[in-house]
């Protein structure tokens, strides 16, 4: 059936960067990504947030420093965590000054506050800010069951020890089982990689196209690493200073060799494994953003700048659309407001939840039916040079601390951008898209920014598109 | 009220109590089984021409909140949101069973309840009814017929708040075993239910997994604390290898997981293929067509489905 309200991608409401100065990516800092259970099990969510956080301040000299605003957040949060954050910044050197909220999207938390702190900077309500996320599932709250947790709330409220006590005599011994967070969606009791695999067998993604995504990941993953890319992005943290998942020796047969692990109820075959989907993993990254200004007055560098960013949703529960598909939706919308096309990226930075979600993505911006129908436009957004996909990785082989992504891609991307651009000469950009759970997806544009083309601005890349 | 020309209403003072109706069915059911070795007897089988009917059903009462908050607990409704509180269709469904119920255990009422199967259920909700209204309760049932395995009836309940029909559910049960006096032929003849072999599983769009107490706590707010529901030994009793989910409280989720999208008023089927066995594992599609919503729930393991549905929304 035709969708109700087909997402036409939106004209643009005036100019959005017209009379807004610059938010620049100064650089990131991350703890290495650990797989659940691994050197990070005895971590907890603040711990890896300050550590990186920590990272970032020996990096660019911080220490004293107030800054504008700290957002950041986590997916598996305990309650206690409330004010993660702002608890992070005080366990910092950072100036106890410096204001700091908890924001959350799913795996798409690090990129929403990356845009938000972004978004400040260019209304000039701050002049410098820290976006990023952590997450652990290693350490991750475990709850009591639903009877066991009113018995407690019910004791907690009565009024003499009598009605606490009867309020105990409704537990029964199934109560006492905790229960520990999942990765279902709340509203289908699907798994993230069971709803992946519906999608995955409706796009007719093979699994050998899945593997060698997955390979490839592993691939970029380590020979960047073993070229230094690394080595101003990430701070060895608790004996750790390598992704622990990246597996540099792995091969198409060994991949190959793997079960799938979802899918396997449905009635065509099973293509997702361990090894071309994200592992559980536990790790933090922080992203360091400012109006060129304050990164002047203090001497730091400038790699990129924030040019734009669309949030979509897509109407997965009655399975309309795929779960992990809304950034397909987000990077239209976001790419007809900038006047760009899908081609016009020296970058693109897809998050690997699963390698099949980046493939039914490209699959479904290569359909014209797709295209026209789910997301209003003419034909086919088109195709993308698979060269310059990922290029130094992605989730698939660094792991995938939920909130802790966003950092990692955006920091990945203001440095690519900002080489490409030392080395070409001209401006370089990027595309990143971050799918997260709830059906919802982010998508931004940076764009380099440093030395080289100070006043590249949208006017001048959007006449260099239609040239 | 729409009951068959010449049904006698007759009037109870309150809501029958289900568990005494219930022992009394189980005492009347051997009563009954030896029936219907005897088709063709003389008088047959035929229904009461009586429609049981409480006037002044209240629901402004704590413990029918605290009762329907219960409910929606179990079966995944989510809390009103707004100021006037309307009672889903499957909670409708819930307070008027015990008044079909013992109309069902009536000693002229031709089948017994033990051992009765739910094949289907349609409900048509023509407009809301809020929770505190006073509701009039009538019951009775129809359309004795043949099915291939026995006897199919029609349990039919109405709602009514201010004297106008709000809620028509029908309930078709089967006896199996039963055979109608002058529907023999008819019977032999209905061919096979070719449904298990032909079933495909549809893709899901969510997945249902029952613990092993689902039974209980759908018996404990719907009062059907039926054993083959809540007990592993009390399904044996009846041939299952474990205890099995009220169908209704699957086409109940079903109803709920459709999501706002259903509107106030809404016409909600299900027809029941397979029990589902507890613990278990439901796959689930629910996906919107072009008048409304279908639903369906299957065994993935063994390919089986165990029921399917839909749920349309009134214009």
């Amino acid at each position: 059936m035709a969708p109700r309200n087909p997402a036409q991608p939106s004209p643009t409401p005036g100019q959005p960067t017209g009379g807004l100065r610059d938010a620049v990516i100064v650089g990131g800092n991350r703890v290495p990504f650990a797989r659940a259970g691994g050197k990070y099990s005895r971590s907890s969510n603040q711990e890896l947030f300050t550590a990186a956080l920590e990272g970032l301040v020996a990096r660019f000299g911080l220490q004293g420093e107030r800054i504008g605003e700290v957002v950041g957040g986590a997916v598996l949060k305990h309650s206690r965590d409330f004010n993660l954050v702002r608890e992070s910044v005080l366990g910092s050197s950072l100036s106890p000054q410096t204001p700091a909220y908890d924001l959350q999207q799913a795996c798409a938390t690090g990129l929403e506050a990356v845009v938000t702190i972004a978004n400040k900077i260019r209304l000039g309500q701050v002049e410098s800010g820290i976006a990023g996320g952590t997450d652990t599932v290693s350490d991750a709250p475990i709850a009591v069951s639903e009877g066991l947790r009113r018995a407690l709330l019910e004791a907690s409220h009565a009024k003499s020890a009598g009605a606490r006590v009867k309020a105990f005599t409704k537990v029964r011994p199934k109560d006492l089982a905790p229960l520990t967070p999942s990765t279902d969606e709340p509203r289908t009791g699907l798994s993230m990689g069971e709803h992946q695999a519906i999608t995955t067998a409706r796009w007719g993604i093979t699994r050998e196209a899945q593997d060698a995504l997955a390979l490839a990941s592993h691939q970029h993953l380590a020979a960047a690493w073993d070229s230094g890319f690394f080595d101003d992005l990430v701070t060895p943290h608790r004996g750790l200073v390598r992704d622990q998942n990246l597996r540099a020796d792995t091969s198409l047969e060994k991949l190959g060799g793997l079960k799938p692990v979802f899918g396997t109820r449905l009635e065509t075959a099973p293509t997702m494994t361990a090894g071309n989907s994200t592992p559980l993993t536990d790790g933090a990254s922080a992203v360091l953003l400012a109006s060129r200004e304050w990164a002047a007055q203090r001497n730091l560098p400038v790699l990129a700048r924030v040019v734009d960013a669309e949030t979509a949703a897509v109407d997965y529960v009655h399975g309309h659309e795929g779960l992990l598909m809304a950034p397909a939706h987000a990077v239209p919308r976001l790419l007809a407001r900038q006047g760009l096309g899908l081609e016009d990226f020296d970058f693109y930075e897809i998050h690997e939840a699963f390698a099949s979600t980046v493939l039914t993505t490209l699959a479904a911006w290569e359909d014209d039916e797709y295209c026209r129908t789910e997301l209003g436009l003419d034909g086919a957004l088109g195709s993308i040079d698979r060269e310059r996909l990922n290029v130094n990785g992605s989730s698939v082989a660094a792991g995938h601390p939920f909130a802790a992504t966003g950092g990692r891609i955006v920091a990945t991307a203001a440095k690519l951008v900002a080489a490409r651009a030392a080395q070409t000469g001209r401006p370089a950009r990027a595309l990143i898209s971050v799918c997260a759970a709830g059906g919802l997806g982010v998508a931004a544009v940076v764009e380099s920014a440093g030395g080289v083309e100070p006043t590249a601005t949208t006017t001048t890349t959007s006449t260099e598109t239609e040239a | 009220m729409t009951a068959p020309a010449g049904t006698r209403v007759e009037i109870l003072a309150e809501v029958p109590a289900l568990g005494r109706s219930f022992a009394r069915g189980a005492a009347g059911s051997a009563v009954d089984a030896a029936r219907r070795t005897l088709p063709g007897a003389p008088g047959g089988l035929a229904l009461p021409e009586v429609a049981y009917r409480v006037e002044h059903v209240a629901t402004d009462l704590p413990d029918v909140a605290a009762r329907l908050a219960a409910y929606r607990r179990v079966v995944g409704e989510p809390p009103p949101t707004g100021p006037v509180d309307h009672l889903p269709a499957g909670f409708l469904h819930v307070l008027g069973f015990p008044v079909a119920t013992a109309l069902m255990v009536r000693g002229d009422f031709p089948l017994p309840l033990v051992g009765l199967v739910h094949l289907a259920n349609a409900v048509t909700l023509t407009r809301p009814v809020a929770l505190g209204e006073t509701l009039r309760v009538t019951a009775w049932a129809e359309n004795l017929r043949p099915h291939r395995r026995g006897v199919q009836v029609d349990l039919v309940t109405e709602v009514a708040t201010s004297g106008e029909t709000a809620y028509r559910g029908v309930s078709t049960y089967l006896a199996k075993g039963f055979t109608l006096p002058d529907d023999v032929t008819a019977a032999a003849s209905s061919g096979t239910d070719d449904r298990r072999e032909t079933f495909v599983a549809p893709v899901p769009t969510a997945r249902w997994r029952l613990d092993a107490g689902t039974g209980r706590a759908y018996g404990a707010v719907s009062g059907d604390r039926n054993p083959i529901h809540t007990s592993a030994l009390g399904a044996k009793a009846f041939g299952f290898r474990r205890a099995i989910a009220h169908g209704m409280y699957t086409a109940a989720r079903a109803l709920a997981e459709v999501g706002p999208a259903r509107g106030d008023a809404y016409d909600w089927s299900v027809e029941f293929a397979t029990p589902v066995l507890l613990p278990g594992t439901v796959d689930v599609a629910i996906t919107r067509g072009p008048a409304g919503f279908d639903y369906v729930g299957w065994d993935a393991r063994h390919g089986r489905p165990h029921l399917t549905g839909t749920v349309t929304p009134r214009a």
